[in-house]
């Protein structure tokens, strides 16, 4: 028998194999043993362009190899050298240095690495990264993205596999330690390599030093022992210029953390550990769901769970246990006697810990003593179960699965500044109170305490221990004075994470080169021309809001001989232009959607497409996509196609023009008669589509007048709806379903579609409830037409607003549309519920959304226009494309609502108004009113009704207030209410809000 | 949990340490089981077979048999052989379709006519798996019968080739990669070819996972380009091993 057993040395190879074996556990908890080979080679380049030895034997790629290419002979690596031959220097290292952060060095000041004015030249070690992809996924793609961007000279040096480098780990060694080791050897080798390099060049080269960052003592102190040139990020950031901005986006208290937990009080209980939540979620005692606090009660949050049908409820601080808005978290549900009704109650976190001392953390208890009073007096209306309904189950946060936590922008308490003059710019502790009131106050230490009041700042959150009542953070950047323009519209592009930046130039580049010169080609022999239509002598004519650029769609429609309509609606042919997996497709589906504020609008393409080459302008050729019906008079279609296609639209008009156009009877033109016979068939489609239950539903939406040159708010109005303004829609809708229908067809596991859900019935509860007891009326629920006719009766003889009031609460009650991927659903599940229509997807918009320009390409390919990308072929890859685009689409929407609301605010900046308003909902301690003039709405508290605070006695059952006392009024719900309007800027977000006054219960009569 | 295979880009390195064009180290032995009458033991990286070969032997089978030898082949994986643990049943359809792609590829190479009425059995053991699985096993099964001594046209050797990027990134300048280990395998799309000898004619070729078209010829070539380089080095093997052979006899 010969023996299988060899030794590795007797292999030639041997000294350049080694082998990575770790343990770790699957998502299933079972734990798996990983053995991966390890080639080590002397061909890893050190990237620096001092360096010819490592630039001679740079590695190839496939196609360097393959044909001798110019680049290869000319001996420029496929990979270029990145590290600069002049290195900045600091004090310390005049010769110039390249920086070798270790792990928590990125970690800790990730934000201190993105700046303009420092840190270039930075080896990124593989070992590093490895470790940083473990700890933080976000930080991990921020560190590539730097890397890739290319303009901070990052390099990432894979000394795991370089032979020099290579560290195994010892018996007995933490991976810790051998990872610093690996830093510490790869610091040694890069320093070596360079004076080696400098030595061969023979020039009279000054070498860069190697400065390896480390937090860790221990690490620093072993790399001085080896000689090597190493500081902490604090050392080396004090040292370079504006020092005090840059201290301040370090995450001081992961630096301190060993330090910290040994005396400070412990706030909060202990999380669960990982294989404890993983036990308790498969046994049922656990959930798992994503943390939503509520914008009335920051004590209140709230986790939905698939378990229970009602959301649980989770009560106070110390149940919330560190969860922040949005975190993914573990909750265990309380005992039965602990469950209890959705708060009643406003609870603002200002007017409870107004006077806190951010650096005293040591003497409170979790709850402050008027939190502790606020929740006891909610908990004993409570065991009544008489107010607001049945009790909810509630839960406490045992866990948490995932961080959510982005960037904040807020305001510095000024009351927790420290003014004295003497103290100069000794670093204090501050608090920022972000504008989203979801989240607590967020606790900065920073230099520039006095620089940074009165000015919206953003800032991370670092970390929240169980010693700390509040989340740690530190500082990023100063947006500007609060309420300036710049500020504000900045601060709020952030909070709703717009990308606003201004488009790279790779994107621009992926533009047609002639600009705004390109043309429709004359010649129709042109690839461009290649299975399109020529529709340029259709009389086509499109309908916007007035100064509308981006013209997404046009119309047209005319008379066949058979007695028929011909209509047609073309949409800009963005996917022309915008050709998939370039820059420009990237940089849009990263946008998903443009986004629209006030004054300005945030773009998902460049302006050269958006409102030039692909919008439909009048008197000019442009590409299109068409989708042209056959329809009877009745406006049943017989016959849909779409094609590619080239129009020349005859007129833009705004919606009133168009009107005017219609009602002018003395207009007997082609065009004219042409949008006559759509608007006649849109009002059948229009009937057609409510007879089968679409819903009519309002959202209070209004318009803000701006004076031109200034762009200052003058005026406010609400939006008026025209005939035209749904002539439009309807043609829409009906170009958006068919569409759906026909990629549906050819794609029926990956058409891009768009759904609603049917909203469960329990959401629609409260407002039956309220209906009833208040007017004796019935809102069913059952399917979109019975809620769609219970609504019409939803009527008030002595008051026409009260139906437009009801609607906008019950629009409130709906889910909210998304974008999905066929296959992931079934198909009864495509309905849109709002729309009525089986199936449904988004086709007429492509400037502004990217959903559009999926449904385009599908669309194409469908016609064998030509073929689907590959990347719209994969489920995963769409499923990850909606996801994106649904967030972006959302915020989007909530980024241009917050706009309006500050230039409502801003317009009404010194005035005083008194307008009527609807009383929407009662607190036990307040009550929001409606106003429709203005489109707003707001609190109303009892303690802002007279001084001091009146008595009140709250009836839940009937939804009525009473006060006594200091003033006597009765609010009720749904009744009209007179109300002062002045503006205010509300301490705790630092906005400038509207205020309203109760003036009188009863309107003006 | 380590990178992932979209940091090649970076320096142009997999995730072993490895080039695009380099293969794993191939580790080769033959006649491991004296019992068999060729055996051999054969390690691309961490993927290991043990493989033996019985035959040719006559068939017991009443009703003539054909006049060819019946190549017949078996894999068995061991249980232990992944990183969990698994059983797997006879009537496994990868591992049939693997028998019968090897079985067919030997059919052809080996001069099949000159032991008509019997079969030759390939016993394939699969001992821990890392990618490349096929390719590991046509390259053990052609060393053993090898040393079974039967007769053939040329040595069949096989490796596998795969491109940087998945088929859905549709990158154009993705470079083909030569000799994936299992992660790769998992995230990169692959294909298997093994050619008869040092030329160009390919005896199998398998794909399973979708790519452009455009991207196929370059890592077929790189693939093809590969078994090249394995048939140097089964070939030092058998030359190595027929040294020692001849060695022992002469003293």
């Amino acid at each position: 028998m010969t023996s299988l057993k060899r030794t590795t040395a007797g292999d030639p190879h041997g000294a350049n194999i080694s082998s990575k074996v770790f343990v770790r556990s699957t998502k299933s908890g079972k734990v798996q043993k990983i053995v991966r080979e390890l080639y080590l080679r002397q061909d890893i380049p050190c990237s620096s362009t001092l360096c010819s030895l490592c630039l001679s034997n740079a590695p190839a790629d496939a196609n360097g190899a393959a044909s001798e290419s110019p680049q290869r002979l000319r001996n420029v690596p496929v990979v270029p050298f990145v590290l600069s031959d002049r290195p900045a220097g600091t004090k310390t290292f005049p010769n110039g240095h390249y920086l070798v952060p270790d792990t928590n060095v990125l970690l800790n000041g990730m934000d201190l690495f993105e700046q303009a004015s420092a840190f270039y030249d930075v080896i990124i070690l593989q070992t590093v990264l490895e470790e940083l992809r473990n700890r933080s996924i976000p930080l991990y793609n921020r560190l590539v993205g730097l890397t890739r961007s290319g303009e901070k000279r990052f390099y990432i040096f894979f000394n795991d596999f370089r032979l020099e480098t290579y560290v195994a780990r010892d018996p007995g060694e933490t991976i810790n330690d051998r990872n610093d080791r690996a830093v510490r050897r790869a610091v040694k080798w890069y320093g070596e390599h360079l004076q080696q390099a400098v030595k061969a060049a023979g020039r009279a080269r000054r070498c860069p030093s190697i400065v390896m960052l480390s937090n860790d003592k221990d690490n620093l102190r072993k790399a001085r022992k080896e000689k090597l040139e190493a500081c902490s990020l604090h050392d080396y950031v004090s040292g370079l210029p504006e020092a005090d901005r840059l201290l301040d986006m370090i995450n001081e208290i992961r630096e301190e953390q060993g330090s910290r937990t040994a005396h400070g009080t412990l706030f909060y209980p202990e999380y669960f550990t990982q294989s404890k939540m993983m036990t308790g979620m498969k046994a049922g005692t656990l959930h798992q769901g994503l943390f939503n606090v509520s914008p009335y009660n920051y004590l209140e949050g709230s986790v939905h769970v698939p378990a229970f049908e009602n959301a649980l409820i989770v009560l106070g601080r110390e149940n919330m246990n560190r969860a922040v808005q949005g975190d993914a978290v573990v909750v265990e549900v309380l005992p039965k006697d602990q469950w209890k009704a959705p708060s009643s109650k406003i609870i603002e976190e200002e007017v409870l810990n107004r006077n806190e001392n951010a650096d005293a953390d040591e003497q409170e208890a979790v709850i402050t003593e008027q939190e502790q009073k606020a929740l006891v007096e909610e908990a004993k209306k409570t065991q009544g179960r008489s107010i607001g309904g049945h009790p909810q189950p509630t839960a406490k946060v045992v866990g948490v699965v995932k961080r959510n936590w982005r960037q904040y922008v807020g305001h510095v308490d000024t009351t927790s500044v420290s003014l004295s003059t003497n103290e100069g710019r000794r670093q204090q502790t501050v608090f920022l109170i972000p504008m989203d009131k979801r989240i607590p106050k967020i606790r900065i230490r920073t230099r520039q305490a006095r620089e940074l009041l009165g000015k919206r700042v953003l800032v991370t959150i670092d970390s929240w221990d169980r010693d700390s009542r509040y989340p740690v953070g530190h500082f990023v950047r100063s947006l500007g004075e609060l309420e300036t323009k710049e500020a504000e519209t900045e601060a709020l592009l952030l909070e709703h994470d717009v990308q606003y930046r201004p488009f790279p130039k790779a994107v621009l580049d992926c533009l047609p080169k002639e600009g705004h010169d390109w043309k429709v080609p004359a010649n129709k022999n042109e690839p461009g021309w290649k299975g399109r239509r020529d529709l340029r002598d259709l009389l086509v004519c499109s309908i916007d809001p007035p100064n509308c650029q981006d013209i997404d769609d046009a119309l047209h429609a005319r008379p066949l001989p058979n007695g028929n309509f011909e209509v047609g609606v073309h949409i800009a042919d963005v996917t022309h232009f915008v050709k998939p997996n370039n820059a420009m497709d990237s940089e849009a589906s990263g946008r998903g959607t443009t986004v629209y504020l006030v004054d300005k609008r945030i773009d998902m393409l460049p302006m050269l497409l958006g409102t030039d080459l692909c919008s439909l302008k009048p008197y000019v050729e442009r590409f299109a996509f068409s989708a042209i019906w056959e329809m009877t008079p009745d406006a049943d279609v017989v016959d849909a196609v779409f094609t590619k296609s080239v129009i020349r639209s005859r007129e833009a008009f705004s919606y009133e023009q168009a009107q005017r156009r219609i009602d002018d009877a003395s207009q007997k033109d082609p065009l004219t008669i042409g949008v006559r016979t759509l608007l006649m068939l849109s009002k059948k489609l229009r009937k057609k589509r409510m007879d089968a239950g679409a819903l009519n539903l309002a959202s209070p939406e209004v318009k803000v007048q701006i004076e031109n040159e200034t762009s200052d708010p003058v005026d406010v109005e609400v939006k008026r709806q025209l005939d035209t303004n749904s002539l439009v829609e309807e043609f829409m809708l009906l170009a958006n379903i068919s569409v759906a229908g026909k990629i549906y067809g050819a794609f029926p596991q990956t058409a891009m579609l768009r759904r609603h859900g049917a909203p469960p019935a329990s959401n629609f509860q409260e407002l039956q409830n309220q209906l009833k007891v208040k007017r004796g009326l019935e809102l069913r629920t059952e399917s979109s037409k019975a809620l769609a006719d219970s609504l019409d009766t939803c009527v008030d003889m002595n008051e026409p607003f009260f139906n437009t009031l009801i609607r906008i609460m019950a629009t409130r009650c709906m889910m909210s549309a998304e974008y999905f991927c066929s296959g992931t659903q079934s198909y009864s599940e495509y309905r849109h519920y709002g729309l009525a229509s089986e199936i449904y997807t988004h086709f007429t918009s492509p400037i502004r959304r990217y959903a559009d320009i999926v449904a385009h390409r599908q669309l194409a390919a469908a016609i064998d226009y030509e073929q689907l990308d590959s990347s719209l072929h994969s489920k995963g890859n769409l499923e990850s494309l909606c996801k994106n685009i649904n967030a972006r689409h959302r915020n989007a929407q909530m980024a241009g609502r917050a706009s309006i609301e500050y230039y409502v605010g801003q317009a009404l900046k010194g005035q005083i108004v008194e307008e009527e308003g609807y009383v929407m909902k009662v607190f036990s301690n307040g009550f929001v009113v409606f106003v429709p003039r203005f489109g707003i709405e707001s609190l109303v508290r009892l303690r802002d009704l007279a001084v001091p605070e009146p008595e009140a006695t709250f009836d839940g059952e009937n939804y009525v207030l009473k006060t006594t006392g200091s003033r006597t009024e009765t609010i009720v719900l749904f009744e009209k209410v007179l109300v002062r309007i002045s503006d205010q800027k509300e301490e705790s977000t630092g906005k400038r809000k509207i205020r309203l006054e109760l003036v009188r219960s009863g309107g003006l009569s | 949990m380590p990178l992932d295979t979209s940091s090649y880009s970076f320096a142009l390195l997999r995730l072993d340490g490895r080039r695009w064009n380099e293969l794993r180290r191939i580790h080769a032995q033959i006649s491991t089981q004296a019992a068999a009458d060729g055996s051999s033991y054969l390690e691309m990286g961490n993927t290991k077979v043990i493989c033996t070969v019985a035959g040719p032997a006559e068939v017991r089978r009443t009703g003539g048999g054909s006049a060819d030898a019946e190549v017949k082949v078996e894999i068995d994986i061991a249980g232990f052989s992944g990183v969990e643990r698994k059983k797997r049943t006879k009537t496994d359809k990868r591992v049939a379709e693997m028998c019968y792609t090897i079985a067919n590829a030997f059919s052809s190479s080996l001069l099949t006519h000159l032991y008509p009425r019997s079969t030759i059995q390939i016993t394939l053991h699969v001992l821990s798996q890392d990618g490349s699985l096929l390719a590991a096993c046509l390259n053990a099964a052609t060393l053993a019968l090898i040393d079974a001594g039967i007769p053939m046209t040329d040595y069949i050797v096989a490796c596998t080739a795969g491109s940087t990027s998945t088929y859905s990134s549709n990158d154009e300048t993705a470079d083909p990669l030569l000799d994936l280990n299992g992660l790769e395998e998992m995230e990169l799309p692959f294909l298997t070819v093994a050619t008869l000898g040092a030329g160009e004619k390919v005896s199998v070729l398998v794909m399973e996972t979708r790519i452009q078209i455009g991207r196929l010829e370059s890592m077929l070539a790189v693939g093809v380009d590969g078994c090249k380089q394995v048939r140097e080095i089964l070939n030092e093997v058998v030359r190595k091993h027929g040294k020692k052979v001849v060695d022992s006899i002469i003293e």
